[in-house]
């Protein structure tokens, strides 16, 4: 049967050409804006040093932007729920924990840090995500909202780890930490960081993409979808892992940044539908394209600022917290399910 | 019987959700191939428990469940759905995806790993579109339709799966009459014209009786009779298996007697 209304597989592949251009074209505004203006001239060795800083710099932001959006989706795919994503689950925080606790040893140790912060970044998110999920699931079952109450209890446990370890960490570093803390992308980020970050993040998508026809079936409920050949347990614990994984690396780089996960998955759901087989690419690029713009805003307008830099996390905290507050309201308001 | 013909089993099956307080006990019956199969009994008599059970979704303590002479654990949740789908009570989509996307779901497992719906899979999708009479609104999304219609759409996507099997959990208990009768039909249908092994669980006792080909009474986790329903629904089992008193009205249309609570 024919239906005219259907997508056809050229307007997906239109979209997909769309989804390319942008990216590119986003990239090319960020490497191109900074507080100095690339012009055909200059000095060679200091244009080299700029582009090259400024490349890492935005990698970074699009290997986080990819990692929390398509993290955000499959956590909402997985647990049916609009409101699930790493930061609001604890997931974040719990890294965050393990970043700090990267830094102080490897000050202390004289560890390298590019190696110290990830793992124990992924300990940090991993422990987390095991806490937040064996609270919230009884005998096999999962409530969505028990999860969510456990994350935001997880996550102000957490925080009160980060204060602890400001406490103990000398005053001068503690400002380092702070900053870290807002969630910010830095000029600084060693190659070796980006590199195992970046392949985590890489690593943990390819999984996201091979269980998104299983997020799918999910939202028929747990019942249909195991009498569908999921394996419902087993999904759970890949993703959480993934996801893991996934936020542990964009922790690492950027520190903890909020609601990217919750916003961009929202407006992925309204450009390319329900369908998550579509969404865990379409959210990675524009997690990329969403940080690596909100990113430039802040080298860009830093640069006329007393303060220096804005921290990039505040930028989606300030726009984020609303955008989740009106889902709230959204959702209580519509018929519960 | 023949060795190609499906057969789902429950032997001495037992199970408890807490220790020593049973919800199931010992029960055993068959669920042939082109035999439609209705599980009856009051709330709480442990029908929707054994249900899950049957699905693989509950590990009984006790006893065994037998699909085509294996056990249930021994199956790969993959190698399962292609054998034994499942109808829900109430349809519920999280996501707002459309009816012929839902039914295509049913192909899951089928698909490669990254679950894209080849030529044949979307051939199957339409045979059962037009099995369930679901074409018409294969655009709609569940919230757009009604129930009775989305319970079609939920039969369809289990039928895309071509199951040997089909397990329903009380599927008519939100619909009108008219989507009852359809549904009822269609059950029978499936048993007799595709000789699937169908089982439902019910609280109609008088659809049951119209269409199924056996009964199986099920009070306080014990398996009170089962067999053709010409010969199970009496008085004295109605009486052990709902506790009340009932008068049993001749039908000029069929063999089976009307059922009316006194």
């Amino acid at each position: 049967m024919r239906d005219p209304n259907r997508k056809t597989p050229k307007d997906v592949t239109l979209k997909k050409l769309g989804l390319a251009l942008a990216v590119l074209l986003v990239l090319s505004v960020a490497v191109g804006l900074g507080c100095s203006l690339f012009g055909p001239l200059g000095f060679e060795d200091l244009t080299i040093n700029v582009w090259k800083m400024r490349l890492l710099r935005i990698a970074a932001a699009a290997a986080v932007g990819a990692a929390l959006a398509s993290g955000g989706v499959a956590l909402q795919g997985l647990l049916r729920n609009p409101l699930a994503e790493p930061y609001i689950l604890g997931i974040s925080s719990g890294a965050g924990v393990g970043v700090l606790l990267g830094l102080t040893a490897a000050a202390s140790i004289g560890l390298p840090q590019w190696a110290t912060t990830p793992t124990l970044a992924f300990v940090g998110a991993i422990v987390t995500c095991m806490v937040v999920y064996g609270i919230a699931q009884r005998s096999g079952k999962l409530d969505p909202y028990v999860l969510l109450l456990s994350g935001v209890i997880i996550n102000s446990f957490n925080g009160a780890i980060m204060l602890a370890i400001f406490l103990l960490t000398p005053p001068r570093v503690v400002i380092d930490f702070v900053r870290w803390g807002m969630g910010e992308l830095s000029y600084s980020t060693p190659p070796g960081l980006l590199m195992l970050c970046s392949g985590c993040v890489v690593l943990g998508w390819l999984l996201l993409m091979s269980r998104a026809g299983a997020f799918n079936a999910l939202g028929l409920g747990d019942d249909v979808a195991s009498s569908s050949g999921v394996a419902v347990q087993r999904l759970r614990i890949e993703t959480f892992a993934a996801v893991g994984l996934m936020t542990a690396a964009a922790v690492a780089l950027a520190g903890p940044i909020g609601f990217l996960g919750l916003i961009v998955p929202h407006i992925c759901r309204f450009i390319a539908g329900p369908d998550h087989r579509r969404l865990v690419i379409f959210s990675a690029a524009v997690g990329a394209m969403f940080l690596m713009l909100a990113d430039t805003l802040c080298r860009t307008t830093g640069s006329y600022l007393a303060t220096g830099n804005i921290p990039v996390g505040i930028i989606t905290a300030v726009s984020g917290g609303p955008f989740f507050i009106y889902l709230l309201r959204r959702r209580s308001r519509g018929a519960s399910e | 019987m023949s060795d190609s013909a499906h057969v789902l089993q429950a032997k001495k099956l037992c199970f408890e959700y807490r220790p020593n307080e049973p919800v199931l006990k010992q029960i055993s019956f068959n669920a042939p191939a082109g035999k439609f199969t209705c599980l009856l009994g009051p709330n709480g008599s442990g029908k929707t428990t054994l249900l899950r059970c049957l699905l693989g979704r509950l590990l009984p303590q006790s006893g065994s469940i037998l699909l085509d002479g294996k056990v249930l654990g021994g199956y790969s949740p993959r190698l399962l759905a292609q054998t034994l789908a499942y109808v829900p009570q109430q349809p519920n989509s999280a996501f707002a995806f459309n009816v012929k996307e839902i039914i295509l779901m049913g192909r899951f497992a089928h698909t490669g790993l990254l679950g894209l719906a080849g030529e044949s899979d979307q051939r199957v999708a339409n045979l059962a579109m037009e099995m369930t009479q679901t074409h018409e609104f294969s655009e709609r999304t569940l919230d757009e339709i009604s129930g009775g219609e989305a319970q079609r759409v939920m039969i369809a996507r289990a039928l895309a799966q071509q199951p040997a099997v089909m397990l329903l959990d009380e599927p008519t208990s939100h619909l009108d009459m008219k989507h009852q009768l359809i549904i009822y039909r269609m059950m029978q249908r499936l048993a007799h014209d595709w000789k699937m092994a169908v089982v439902c669980v019910s609280h109609d006792i008088n659809l049951a009786a119209r269409f199924a080909d056996e009964l199986v009474f099920i009070h306080d986790g014990e398996l009170v009779a089962a067999g053709q329903p010409t010969e199970v629904i009496t008085s004295d089992i109605l009486q052990k298996v709902y506790d009340i008193e009932t008068d049993l009205i001749p039908t000029p249309s069929q063999d089976v007697p009307m059922v009316r609570g006194r």
